[in-house]
């Protein structure tokens, strides 16, 4: 059994607004594993985005956050900030969402790619500057030699997520955290761009966290997968498992309310009812006990526990009626 | 750059036309010098008046464009390409080039190092306000710019002068630092003098920029590329001053060149209140003694400024900027 790259151990983020204190993340934890592509599922607000910038500790300073985030033998949120900035772009490195507005307007993308290496690699400025060159090639950037010298705006969106691709990678770090990282792109170039994170995760080893309301994106990359819902794990397994033989209500809404070409024709979509849970004034019980077609009064009264389903203990899911819903599947299916 | 400079210089030409066409209408309109002679003078004769309007030219018209050799502005503007501004009617009859000269360059003593205090000091306090948005030093910040900029300018050049002239002599017993001559031969002596004009011409630029410069920071401290260059593992020192900064001064420029540019066609009050012999009281004396050469030169000479610091600032932004660099 190897050690994981990175722990979740009972996580919880909150942040002070106007309004009130947000519990964005409530009691996470998991792990992922070297060298795997681990997926967090979640409509907006399900505090997935959250959970990933917890651990570059890039939340704003008025956050609160308790649990442990361990990587590398120690726990990320208990260290210096010169310590946690040597992680940062080095041993967890980190692709956002628009690659429109992440990189520096007036800074040339060879600039902000050899800076990376800088900062954590004692090289002179020209080899830098040559192995952003290489890292551009190897994302499939065209005319590498050529391109590093242009600004971003000459970049189109998906070379420019390439772009980032290229700087995240560049110094072999061991996680590599992608939100969102195709959401703001063409589906066509959604693709690639999942290839390339693919290709760059095999050359340098490291694992994906990946964020993504898409799971589209998700069946195509994961190894496992983790389904996050106000702020807690809903489910978690492989992804076999979260998307063959999903045990949570919550789950099988998504994967109804997305269309799939395997479909019987006329078959409709089935969106789930109603909104994600107002953050700052959630319903007491189950989270989503307000929407579920299978909820009773017991639901409302406490939140479920995550609960291990089947024999090996890697299949994870919290709900009320674990036991009964094989059954209750069935009824709905034959509706 | 160099084909966009000179379109944009030649593009300036009708403007400068306008604005001095409009200037000299006015000028030429406000007295009538003949009037008042006779008014000064009830013993004149009619060929005391003749002698009067044939020096000014007062019989044309300003504008006559079936005759325009016999216009008195189109004259004006002859004389001018030529450079010659014409003979000053108030001080004395010298060439009105020679007193602008001398008055732009009392100006410029002034004008330069304002500038140079001016623009250090608000992008500290924009920048530091901005980097502790929300901190106790924020607040009195911003706070001392509300009042800066609240503050008439000469109530506070006239408080600095009590303060340093009668107060602080009064409390600690020592000549303050603080003079109203003019000393060109002696450095100490001239920073004496130009200190107190200075911080007055300073107060309410610094204020109003430092407030611009701290919103601008704060929109770019919020945007995703500095967390991308957070998340890279960068110190935020170079974050602020690597990433963040030369962003947040893209839009700065332009306010600074024309706040220079202002500065550098003098300052009415401030140059007044100080008795310093720059272009502010000379425009302003010009006017009230209907020196039309005076004003006119003077008026031509903060328009050029206006319109060759906004070009500067138009060429800056595309320096800095390389999305609207033009090729």
């Amino acid at each position: 059994m190897t050690e994981p790259v990175i722990s979740f151990d009972d996580l919880s983020v909150s942040f002070p607004t106007d309004d009130g204190m947000v519990r964005a993340v409530r009691n996470v934890s998991f792990d992922v594993e070297p060298g795997e592509v681990m997926a967090v599922v979640g409509e907006s607000g399900s505090g997935k985005s959250v959970t990933a910038l917890a651990a570059m500790r890039l939340h704003p300073g008025s956050t609160e956050i308790t649990g442990e985030v361990r990587f590398g033998g120690r726990d990320l949120l208990g260290i210096g900030e010169k310590e946690m900035r040597r992680v940062r772009g080095n041993g967890i490195a980190m692709i956002f969402q628009d690659p429109m507005t992440a990189l520096n307007p007036v800074m040339k993308v060879g600039a902000q790619i050899a800076e990376m290496v800088l900062t954590h690699d004692d090289v002179s400025k020209k080899e830098a500057w040559t192995r952003a060159a290489d890292l551009l090639e190897s994302v499939g950037v065209p005319e590498p030699g050529r391109r590093v010298k242009q600004y971003p705006h000459e970049f189109s969106g998906g070379m420019r997520q390439r772009a980032m691709i290229a700087m995240a990678i560049a110094n072999g770090p061991d996680l590599l955290i992608a939100d969102e990282p195709t959401t703001a792109l063409d589906v066509t170039i959604q693709a690639q761009v999942l290839e390339v994170m693919k290709t760059a995760q095999e050359a340098t080893g490291a694992a994906i966290l990946l964020i993504t309301h898409d799971l589209g994106v998700v069946a195509g990359i994961a190894d496992r997968v983790v389904v996050m819902y106000g702020g807690r794990v809903f489910e978690s397994g492989s992804a076999d498992q979260v998307f063959y033989r999903s045990q949570n209500p919550y789950t099988r809404g998504l994967m109804s309310s997305i269309p799939r070409l395997d479909a019987p024709k006329g078959e409709r979509l089935i969106p789930i009812p109603g909104t994600p849970p107002n953050v700052l004034n959630p319903p007491s019980g189950c989270a989503f006990g307000p929407r579920c077609a299978f909820a009773s009064d017991g639901c409302h009264e406490a939140h479920a526990e995550l609960m291990s389903v089947g024999f090996d203990g890697t299949h994870r899911s919290r709900c009320h009626k674990l036991a009964e819903l094989p059954d209750l599947f069935a009824a709905a299916e034959t509706r | 750059m160099f084909a966009y400079a000179a379109r944009r210089i030649l593009a300036t030409i009708p403007l400068l036309i306008v604005a001095t066409l409009g200037l000299f209408a006015l000028e030429s309109s406000v007295r009538d010098p003949v009037a008042e002679l006779r008014v000064s003078c009830p013993q004149c004769d009619q060929i005391a008046f003749d002698r009067l309007i044939d020096l000014y030219d007062l019989d044309k018209p300003v504008l006559d464009l079936s005759n325009p050799g016999g216009s008195r502005y189109i004259a004006w503007l002859g004389n001018v390409a030529t450079g010659d501004f014409g003979n000053s009617t108030s001080q004395g009859d010298n060439p009105v080039s020679d007193t602008v000269f001398t008055r732009a360059k009392n100006t410029m003593i002034l004008a330069v190092p304002a500038f140079f205090v001016i623009a250090s000091l608000a992008t500290f306090l924009g920048v530091y306000s901005a980097v502790h948005q929300y901190s106790k030093t924020d607040y009195t910040i911003t706070g001392l710019s509300f009042l800066g900029i609240a503050m008439p300018t000469f109530f506070f050049g006239l408080l600095l002068q009590v303060f340093w002239g009668i107060w602080f002599h009064d409390w600690f017993g020592m000549r303050p630092f603080f003079t109203t001559q003019m000393h060109d031969d002696n450095f100490v002596d001239l920073l004496k003098s130009i200190t107190l004009p200075i911080v007055t011409l300073a107060l309410v630029v610094v204020a109003t920029e430092s407030r611009f410069i701290r919103a601008s920071m704060l929109d770019v401290i919020h945007s995703d590329y500095i967390r991308t260059a957070r998340a890279k593992g960068l110190s935020e020192r170079k974050v602020i001053f690597k990433h963040a900064l030369r962003n947040a001064m893209i839009p700065v420029v332009t306010i600074w060149a024309l706040d220079f540019s202002a500065l550098l066609g003098g300052s009415v009050v401030t140059e007044s209140i100080f008795s310093w012999p720059g272009l502010g009281p000379l425009l302003i004396s010009s006017i009230f003694a209907a020196d039309v050469n005076m004003v006119m030169a003077i008026i031509l000479l903060i328009s050029v400024l206006a319109i060759g610091f906004n070009l500067i600032a138009d060429l800056l932004y595309g320096v800095l900027d390389p999305r609207i660099r033009i090729s």
